[in-house]
This record gives C-alpha cells, sequence and structure tokens, in this order.
C-alpha cells in the first residue's frame, strides 16, 4: 500500500483546512536549524519514514535551542529505521498537549464500508493501551457521505462535549474528504493534540489505494515503494514497474524471502515461483514446502495478462539470485494459457538459447487452451531438456512439487557428479 | 520488398518486419498466428507481406494484445523476420550490477 511521508500528509490535511502545527522540512542538519529558529524553540525533530513507531527507534526528538538542533539532526541524519535510511527531517513546533485523541478513517474489510474511528486515548501504542475501552466506531455510507451530524453523534457518544466537540466534527468530516478524493485506505491522525489553541494533527498517516495511484499523480506517489513495513527490493521495485502502466491481468510479485536467509536457516532450497491465481500458489506451496523447497517469491499472473508481461515476470524471477529452480502452476484457469506460456517461452528462448536451463523448472498448464500451451513447448524444443517438464490438466498440486523434486534431485546429482569428476 | 514494418505496443516496446525477409517467407506463419478467433488480428498480408491493418495508434492504443505468436510462429514455421522488442532496462541494469554486488541471477548460475 503506498503511503505518503508524515510531511506530505500534514499538507494534504492543511489544504483541508484540519489545523497542524507549524513546520518545515529539512534535508540537511543546517536547513533543519534553519527552519527551527523560523518556527521559534522548543521543537520536535521527526524522521521522515514511511513507517509506524519512530519514536520507539529513536526517529523522534526534541530540541531546546539551535545546537541542539545541529546535533540531533545529524543523529538522525545519519540513522536507519526499520530499513529506512532518514533524508528528510521534519522539522516542527514542540505542543502543548492537554489531551491525546486517535481519530481515523480506514477502508474496513468487514463492512465493506468506510469506517470512522474514534478514540479518547491516543498517541504511541493506542492499540494495546486501549485494549477496546472507549473507541467508538461509525461505518459510512459512500452514496451519503460522513454529514456533520453523523460524525457528532458518535463523538458525542464517545464522550466528548463542549468545544472540542464541533471542532472534531470538522475535523472528522474533512478527514473523509481527503478519503475520497484520494481513493485512500487509511487517512489517520494520531494523536489529535488537544492543545489551548484547539486540536491539532501532530501526526498523520496516509495510505492510498495501489490500484488508484495512476489517477493521483499528483502525490507523486511510487507504485513500487514498500512491502509491508520494508523498502522494496530492487527486483521487486523492477516487477512493479510491469504492472504500473499496463491494466491487462496481473504480475503481482513479492519476495517472501529475499535474501534466501530464511530458506538457509530452516535447510530449504530456494526456489522460484509463479502461479495463475493465489489460491492455488497456496496450495502449491503446501505441497513444496514439506519437500524441502521454500519459494524466495509469491507471484500472482492472474486476469488474463498479456505474453509480454509474462515475458518480462518471467524474467524476473529468473533473476532471483541463487535459485535453484523455477515452478510455474495454473489453477483451473479460464485465462488464455497459449498468452500465457507465449510470454513464458519467449523468456526461456532468450535466456536460454540453447533451450537448456541451468536449473529444474516444472510448468503445469491447466484450463483454457492449456493443449495450445503445452504444446508450444514442444514446438520451441523446450521439452528436450532433461530438465523441464511440462504437465497438463490431469496433474494436481501434488503431483507438480513431486515433479520438481524428482528433476531437483537429478539436477542436483548431475552437480555433484559433475563436481567429483 | 525491402525496408520494414514497425509499430510500438502498449507496454512499451515494438514490433519490427523485416521486409525483404518476410516477401521470401513461403508461410507467412505470422499473418495466420494473428488471424485466429482468440487473438486481435492486426496483421494482414499485402503485396505479399505482412500489414498493419489498424492504425499506428490503435496498434499501440492495445489493438495489437501482445499476444507474441507472430514472432514464436515465425520463429517454427517462418524464417526469422519479426523482433518483437519488450524492453526492460532496469532489469538489464539488474544483471550488468549483480556481480558488482556479489550476485548470480538464478538463470547465470553455473
Amino acid at each position: 500500500m503506498a503511503r505518503l511521508l508524515e510531511f506530505e500528509a500534514k499538507d494534504l490535511l492543511r489544504k483541508t483546512g484540519i489545523p497542524v502545527p507549524p513546520g518545515g522540512v529539512a534535508v540537511t542538519p543546517e536547513e533543519a536549524v534553519a527552519a527551527a529558529e523560523k518556527i521559534g524553540f522548543p521543537v520536535v525533530l521527526k524522521a521522515q519514514v514511511p513507517v509506524g513507531k519512530r519514536g520507539k527507534a529513536g526517529g523522534i526528538l526534541f530540541a531546546e535551542n539551535s545546537g541542539e538542533v545541529l546535533t540531533r539532526a545529524r543523529e538522525l541524519f545519519g540513522k536507519n529505521i526499520y530499513g529506512y535510511g532518514v533524508s528528510q527531517i521534519l522539522v516542527e513546533r514542540k505542543l502543548d498537549i492537554a489531551q491525546e485523541h486517535y481519530l481515523a478513517i480506514l477502508s474496513n474489510p468487514a463492512t465493506k464500508t468506510p469506517t470512522l474511528i474514534f478514540s479518547r486515548h491516543g498517541g504511541m501504542d493506542v492499540e494495546e493501551h486501549t485494549g477496546g475501552e472507549g473507541i467508538a466506531t461509525y461505518n459510512i455510507d459512500l452514496l451519503q457521505g460522513l454529514r456533520p451530524y453523523m460524525a457528532m453523534d458518535m463523538l458525542k457518544g464517545a464522550g466528548i462535549s463542549g468545544r472540542a466537540l464541533p471542532a472534531l466534527t470538522q475535523i472528522a468530516v474533512k478527514l473523509f474528504d481527503i478519503y475520497r478524493k484520494n481513493d485512500c485506505l487509511l487517512v489517520e491522525i494520531n494523536p489529535v493534540a488537544m492543545t489551548p489553541k484547539g486540536p491539532l494533527a501532530a501526526d498523520a498517516r496516509i495510505s492510498v489505494d495501489d490500484d488508484a495511484l495512476f489517477r493521483h499523480p499528483e502525490l507523486g506517489l511510487d507504485e513500487g515503494g514498500e512491502v509491508g513495513d520494508r523498502p522494496r527490493t530492487q527486483i521487486e521495485k523492477i516487477a512493479a514497474l510491469i504492472d504500473a502502466h499496463d491494466h491487462r491481468g496481473s504480475a503481482h510479485f513479492v519476495q517472501i524471502d529475499p535474501d534466501g536467509a530464511l530458506a538457509k536457516a530452516e535447510g530449504k532450497i530456494s526456489i522460484g515461483f509463479d502461479g495463475v491465481g493465489t489460491g492455488v500458489s497456496l496450495a502449491a506451496m503446501d505441497e513444496l514446502v514439506p519437500l524441502g523447497f521454500l519459494p524466495r517469491n509469491f507471484c500472482d499472473t492472474s486476469g488474463n495478462p498479456t505474453a509480454s508481461k509474462m515475458y518480462r515476470i518471467t524474467k524476473v524471477i529468473l533473476a532471483q539470485p541463487d535459485i535453484e529452480g523455477y515452478v510455474f502452476i495454473s489453477c483451473l484457469s479460464s485465462q488464455q494459457l497459449d498468452n500465457t506460456a507465449r510470454g513464458i517461452v519467449k523468456a526461456f528462448l532468450e535466456i536460454y538459447p540453447d533451450r537448456m536451463p541451468n536449473i529444474p523448472c516444472v510448468f503445469c498448464f491447466r484450463g483454457a487452451w492449456d493443449e495450445t500451451a503445452i504444446a508450444m513447448f514442444e514446438q520451441h524444443g523446450l521439452t528436450r531438456s532433461p530438465f523441464i517438464r511440462v504437465l497438463g490438466r490431469d496433474a494436481t498440486e501434488r503431483d507438480v512439487a513431486l515433479a520438481f523434486r524428482e528433476l531437483h534431485t537429478g539436477w542436483r546429482a548431475q552437480r555433484t557428479a559433475g563436481a567429483q569428476a | 520488398m525491402s525496408g520494414v514494418m514497425s509499430f510500438e505496443v502498449f507496454s512499451g516496446g515494438s514490433v519490427t518486419f523485416d521486409l525483404a525477409t518476410c516477401a521470401k517467407c513461403e508461410t507467412k506463419a505470422c499473418v495466420v498466428a494473428c488471424n485466429v478467433p482468440n487473438l486481435a488480428c492486426v496483421l494482414e498480408l499485402k503485396d505479399n507481406v505482412p500489414h498493419l491493418k489498424v492504425t499506428q495508434e490503435e496498434a499501440k492504443r492495445g489493438a495489437c494484445i501482445e499476444c507474441l505468436a507472430c514472432e514464436l510462429a515465425c520463429m517454427t514455421d517462418g524464417i526469422g523476420g519479426i523482433t518483437f522488442s519488450l524492453p526492460m532496462p532496469e532489469w538489464d541494469e539488474l544483471i550488468a550490477g549483480a556481480a558488482a554486488r556479489g550476485e548470480t541471477p538464478g538463470f547465470q548460475r553455473s
């Protein structure tokens, strides 16, 4: 999920009329000092990385004067926080906070609606501290939107009263405006800082639906930005480019074990993997893993991708370092498997002009045009290789895993014999 | 017949036909492969060589579905007049820089 940095998220909040603390972004310690002197002391320096719990990782520091800003900023710029190097710092005025709340709108998979969430207790570890107590939710009807009275009812129910009530209501309504206009999955203010001057968004998180990024070039988000809480690997970024500008079918690629460390730790053999559908991928992995093989990547090439997309993603999968094999398996698919096969075949012919792959490869085509797909491997001479096996619609996931193990055993034996000779 | 017939495709890339070679081809397998019911049909035969029957803009907008059938048919049944180029400059850089990173891409391992 593509995520804005805090200062970018706050910029959106500010433009929508939600109050945020005065601040500025710095890319050098000297710029941080200049920003702090402009804002006034004391200040807080916040590392701009797209992950939560920065405070615990030492990514948020306070400073009382210019000298301290310089020291703390130098400290922050050298840091690596959960895999992200710090190249930008947000410098903000330290707030006089009387109370912290939590306010968010998220795409709720359980209700299939945007859900407004409010907690009287905000701040760090809000999930752990509240234990569900004092949390109010309201599922928003997309056709109606979030009207002020809806938000106000919810906030009143959560115990908010007095001057805070209309102020927080306004923020909630504007937050929904941001959520809708930017195709967000999450818009979160944590904490909403209650100050003598009213509520302020002390921290903000905005995540945008990856599939809607093409509609928002103004956000400047990179589709290959992150995977969960880690930055994307170089190879994942290359894979993301394949889908970025071509909506025809998917090539969703993510590395489960990017450096092969997990396979090594568990005594398993790292392999490249591609599945037409996530269900069949899981079923195939369930068969491969007990036999000693751990896919280095997950890849879903479903939705009838073009052959050109298959060609590109196959090259990406095969480029993963040190893999000892490649497994492709389709579900009982309605997608045109002949197109799927053409992409794979073109990639193999280019990478292995002699038609002799250096690692064992098993392909299983089941579904529309599967016989044409299988025939293509024969027509292009790929089945002459002892380390390629192509299976059809009668094969199960178990058959695929066993066929791969058989090929891999033979491949290993040949390598061992070659090394001894 | 000489020269080339070329058009760009939606995902970034191009298809190029060496018309001198294509004129000598007896099967015109690319045109046959393109004109089957489950594919897109952007090629036709004109003056004994493959000809784009949609506009360049239409082909680039997705009329050519990049099924690669023309190129693969040309490899097996034709005489090698087609180049379906699908550049991946970032992938090329990844492979070129692998040795410097101490890595061996899976397809290059010994």
